[in-house]
């Protein structure tokens, strides 16, 4: 046997497990599901029927709540990746000055990365309490009289925002961090012999440098906020009203609470087209911005 | 991590605690000296740059102190006053969240749960990663392409079909969906791409030293490749830990029996039969949940968080 | 060769997706084999778990192969839960089932017929009208095992401080009214600093928001929608009846708010609707306790009765034994042990003195006065096939409702116009 028909014959085994699992749970599930999305599916009867397009029908003209729903995960994503982002890239900043403390901060700022999203809502529901919660009884010191945060609907969905950008803002700083930390130092001392500032340093030394980072860092949080449910489903189930129905706890309330199933994989169609455009989108600016990589 | 070594602090920073805020028993000595180093722009530019993290680091911390201290208290204590401390440590909370329901069941259905995630995708994706990196056969590139349109795609896309699936399969209701599930979907494919990115770097001459030694392909992945790879190994360690430690969803959909449960449904389940939750058993539950992965990840901070920048700066 | 890759691995997925086509596993039953019946229930009081197993150990008796497992699933997430497990592999055999949703599980086919294995056991005992939601024409899918007014639980140590008169002693003087109701609830609260009334289980603004409006809507002379599927929840009497209420959170501040944690088991709310189920919560209450009929309204008294029923999953793996085993569990015998919480709906039951003894917390004159008089007068809460649509997608509409400046009619006609769609379909 020559070396590349061993070779080809390992590959095929090697990759065997991991690539028939995908195939079985990942790839033939996706396929399910446009098959699904055509289906009214019941989980209660157990029945499906073929009804063509409808689900998609109803979804963008007889539906209005998934109008609210997308409406409401766009607002999720738009206030939670620009602050996720900005908050974790300005930490990143201050925390590569290499200062005593450092160590600490990023710690703390990192602690909530290795809570579970479920405890880490549960314990942030308890302090958002109306009358009772923590942060209202501190605002009070101030004469403030705090909002009922998860029982009115712009405060539940900001509520929700600020937690999950709290929960997971760790992660990206220490990816910056690493990605600040790796431009390589010379280019900051020639910009300082040119007479740069600190804003200029940033600006053309620094960024240019961890463009393609964010770019990755971007689509992960992006996708990342697309899939929330966890925090959603702990700390306002969706509401109030349904201030807060984002698209996959919507999936989740219309196949396992409705039990609608063929309609929930109408929606999951939608996530799947959302996701897979943002990835292509990532591709391609990833190719774009290659020559930056170092 | 080259610039992590700090330049030596001036000596009005000793003044500042890390926590920041001025403490209350400023006598007018201290504050001359205080105000003497607000003086040098330097000292005050590195002033605010503590007052500014630590100030950002209340709502990062603060959950934490309150759950741990909560957790000491009678129900009707936790939302008495804002308190950091309770009036009596209760230690009895510990103890009746386990009377309440199997939660040291739950919580072992968590650790192993993730400690077989954890291992059987560390296996499997740095097999399927060295093969994408290292070997050739024919539709490679289309099959790694494959997997990697699908890196990002969240499991919630799927649930519907594979609960259907797994329904066929007789497997609701165990704990084969979450294992299956995590090992080799989009996780499992994120993981053979961190793999595959590390095993790229490996020298060709490696290779072709260890085959020349009579190592078959197996046998290189084993021997050489995997010893070099630990930076890869402990960056998909921890990420599959946390993945599958935090499952939530799955869990919910897929398990319907109590001593089935896992961690976070265990959590969510500290109700009482109409549904009103029981404050301080949960909040004494989610505390011993938490604090022992805060432990660990305190301990080995440094490792933990340069692998998944690691593993970030490979994605 | 990269295009029959591609190929084979399309085929492949094809292959997959159709499989998940199939639903269920097929299997085989043999009668000999010992067999476990999964039976859901959403207490989870040890008095109550004892007393079923106490049940379920005398079925064995009978039936040595067969065992029972009593499995709680929160009251919140009951019907989901078992739905799922239904659709899944691990299929429960029989179990609770509460009023609301009778209808749907009915009509989706989830409940199977226990008529034959029922009339083992007295038939003519029950309580006609307390079987209406259980029967289609002449197939009967369940047998309810608690027929349980709503009442009113308060805490007379509160009243005593506040100087008012107990809403026992309204009753008996018939100036128990929504009215009344209301004065001593601010009276309380202004009182002694405690909410006068709490909703249901601290519940009535989200899942059991039913709880609190159809009994004070009945006794308005409206209910939620008609038999003919009308929605009436905007009616005048209705809006009448749910501003009385909404004055009574928003404006007096007695009653414990949307998002407040205050409890009345342990003393922070003088007065909530329960039922005698709820009595066991009691036990360890630090303060004296009673119960009353729930207040009368311009239409007279609205008496509301929570039933539940017991049901074999058609689904199960062992249907002949579950229907045997809920035809036993509704027996004379059993009925009237489930009584010291669940009231029964069998004349032979309700018409003893051991039923008015059958809670030792509870005096035989409260039980008769407050539970036993109600039974007959009682209706169920108002049903609809398609309950758990409406419950959840209202909820929304509801939610408008419960917040400080709303306009009732309004928010009433919102929760119409989300309802109405659904009661027709």
């Amino acid at each position: 046997m020559t070396q590349a028909r061993r070779n080809s014959i390992s590959g095929y085994l090697f990759i065997a497990p991991q690539f028939v699992g995908f195939l079985v749970f990942v790839l033939g599930p996706i396929v399910a599901v446009f098959v699904f999305s055509l289906q009214s599916r019941s989980l209660l009867t157990g029945e499906s029927t073929f009804i063509g397009l409808q689900n998609f029908r109803r979804m963008f003209f007889e539906d209005g709540l998934f109008l609210v729903t997308m409406r409401n995960t766009l607002v999720f994503a738009g206030g939670l990746v620009p602050a996720n982002m900005a908050l974790a890239l300005g930490l990143a900043l201050a925390l590569s000055r290499g200062r005593r403390g450092v160590g600490f901060f990023r710690t703390v700022y990192f602690a909530p990365v290795v809570t579970s999203a479920v405890a880490w809502a549960i314990v942030w529901r308890f302090l958002l309490e109306a009358d009772r919660g923590l942060v209202n009884q501190y605002l009070s010191v101030f004469s403030i009289t705090g909002p009922n945060w998860l029982r009115e609907p712009g405060w539940a969905m900001l509520s929700v925002i600020v937690n999950r950008v709290l929960k997971n803002l760790g992660m990206n700083m220490v990816i910056f961090l690493a990605a600040v930390i790796n431009v390589p130092g010379e280019y900051y001392e020639a910009a300082t012999l040119e007479g740069a500032n600190a804003v200029q340093r940033f600006r053309h030394v620094t960024f240019p440098h961890i463009m393609p980072t964010t770019m990755m860092v971007l689509v992960i949080t992006l996708v990342g906020s697309f899939k929330v449910f966890d925090t959603i489903m702990l700390m306002t189930q969706g509401g109030p009203g349904h201030a807060t129905t984002v698209l996959v706890y919507y999936i989740y309330f219309q196949g396992f609470r409705v039990f609608r199933t063929g309609y929930a994989s109408a929606l999951s169609v939608v996530l799947f087209v959302v996701v897979f455009a943002l990835t292509l989108a990532q591709w391609s600016a990833r190719k774009r911005l290659s020559h930056y990589e170092t | 991590m080259r610039r992590e070594i700090g330049r030596k602090p001036a000596d009005g920073a000793k003044l500042v605690s890390p926590k920041g805020s001025g403490s209350p028993s400023v006598t007018p000595g201290r504050l001359r000296v205080f105000l003497r180093a607000l003086v040098s722009s330097r000292v005050r530019g590195r002033l605010v740059w503590y007052l500014v993290l630590a100030v950002i680091a209340i709502p990062f911390f603060l959950p934490f102190w309150w759950m741990v201290t909560s957790s000491f208290k009678t129900a009707t204590e936790v939302f008495a006053d804002p308190s950091f401390f309770p009036s009596a440590w209760r230690w009895g909370n510990f103890i009746d969240a386990f009377r309440y329901q199997p939660f040291a069941r739950h919580y072992f259905n968590s650790v192993y749960i993730a400690v077989i995630v954890t291992v059987a995708t560390v296996l499997i994706s740095s097999l399927s990663g060295y093969a994408y990196a290292r070997l050739r056969f024919a539709g490679r590139s289309l099959l790694f392409v494959l997997i990697l349109s699908s890196l990002m795609m969240p499991s919630e896309v799927t649930i519907i079909p594979n609960f259907f699936l797994m329904s066929f399969l007789g497997l609701t209701n165990t704990h084969w969906p979450l294992i299956l599930l995590a090992v080799l979907g989009a996780h499992g494919a994120l993981s053979t791409f961190i793999m595959r990115q590390h095993f790229l770097m490996i020298p060709g001459e490696l290779e072709d030293a260890a085959r020349i030694d009579g190592l078959g392909n197996f046998g290189i992945f084993l021997r050489i490749a995997m010893p070099i790879a630990g930076a890869a190994i402990s960056a998909v360690t921890i990420l599959t830990f946390l993945h599958s430690w935090n499952l939530f969803l799955e869990p919910l959909v897929f398990l319907n029996e109590l001593r089935l449960f896992t961690l976070p449904l265990s959590l969510n389940n500290f109700r009482d039969a109409y549904g009103v939750p029981l404050w301080h058993l949960q909040l004494a539950a989610t505390t011993m949940s938490v604090v022992p992965i805060l432990v660990v990840y305190i301990m080995a901070q440094q490792k933990i968080s340069s692998a998944l920048a690691f593993s970030g700066l490979k994605g | 060769m990269v295009g029959r890759v591609l190929w084979i691995v399309g085929v492949l997925a094809c292959v997959v997706a159709v499989g998940l086509f199939g639903a269920g596993a097929q299997e085989v039953e043999d009668p000999d084999a010992p067999v476990d019946l999964r039976f859901t229930v959403w207490t989870g009081a040890d008095s109550h778990l004892q007393l079923l197993n106490s049940i379920a150990e005398d079925y064995s008796q009978e039936n040595p192969n067969v065992s029972v497992e009593f499995a709680t699933i929160p009251f919140a997430d009951y019907v989901t839960n078992v739905t799922v497990q239904l659709a899944g592999a691990d299929k429960p055999d029989a179990g609770w089932l509460v009023e609301t949703n009778a209808p749907e599980f009915i009509q989706a086919g989830v409940a199977r017929d226990v008529r034959s294995e029922a009339e083992r056991y007295d038939m003519d005992d029950w309580f006609e009208p307390a079987l209406e939601l259980w029967r289609d024409g002449d197939r009967l899918y369940g047998l309810p095992f608690s027929t349980s007014p709503f009442l009113i639980l308060y805490n007379v140590d509160l009243f005593e401080e506040a100087g008012v008169p107990t809403p026992r002693e309204l009753s008996a003087r018939g100036e128990w009214t929504w009215e009344r109701f209301a004065e001593v609830s601010q009276a309380i609260r202004e009182e002694t600093g405690v909410y006068g009334f709490q909703t249901m289980d601290g519940q009535g603004f989200d899942i059991r928001v039913w709880h609190t409006l159809i009994p004070i809507m009945r006794s308005y002379g409206t209910d939620v929608w008609d038999e003919d599927n009308n929605v009436t929840l905007n009616t005048p009497e209705a809006v009448q009846a749910v501003q009385l209420f909404h004055d009574m959170v928003f404006q007096d501040e007695s009653v414990v708010p949307p998002g407040d944690r205050s409890d009345f088991y342990v003393g922070d709310a003088a007065m909530t609707v329960g039922q005698i189920s709820r009595v066991p919560q009691l036990e360890e209450a630090d303060f004296e306790w009673s119960m009353a009929v729930m207040p009368e309204g311009p239409a007279g008294r609205g008496d509301v009765i929570g039933q539940a029923g017991v049901v074999a999953y058609s689904a199960g793996e062992h249907g002949d034994i579950a229907a045997d085993f809920v035809g036993f569990m509704t027996n004379k015998e059993n009925v009237a042990r489930l009584a010291e919480f669940f009231p029964p709906a069998r004349k032979s039951v309700l018409e003893s003195e051991e039923f008015l003894a059958a809670n030792p917390d509870i005096p035989a004159e409260l039980m008769r006065e407050v539970v036993a008089d109600s039974i007959q007068v009682g209706r169920v809460l108002t049903p609809h096939v398609n309950f758990s649509e409406i419950d959840l997608e209202s909820r929304g509409a509801f939610d408008e409702l419960w917040r400080r400046d709303a306009d009732v009619q309004a928010a009433l006609d919102r929760v119409a116009e989300v309802i109405e769609p659904l009661l027709r379909q």
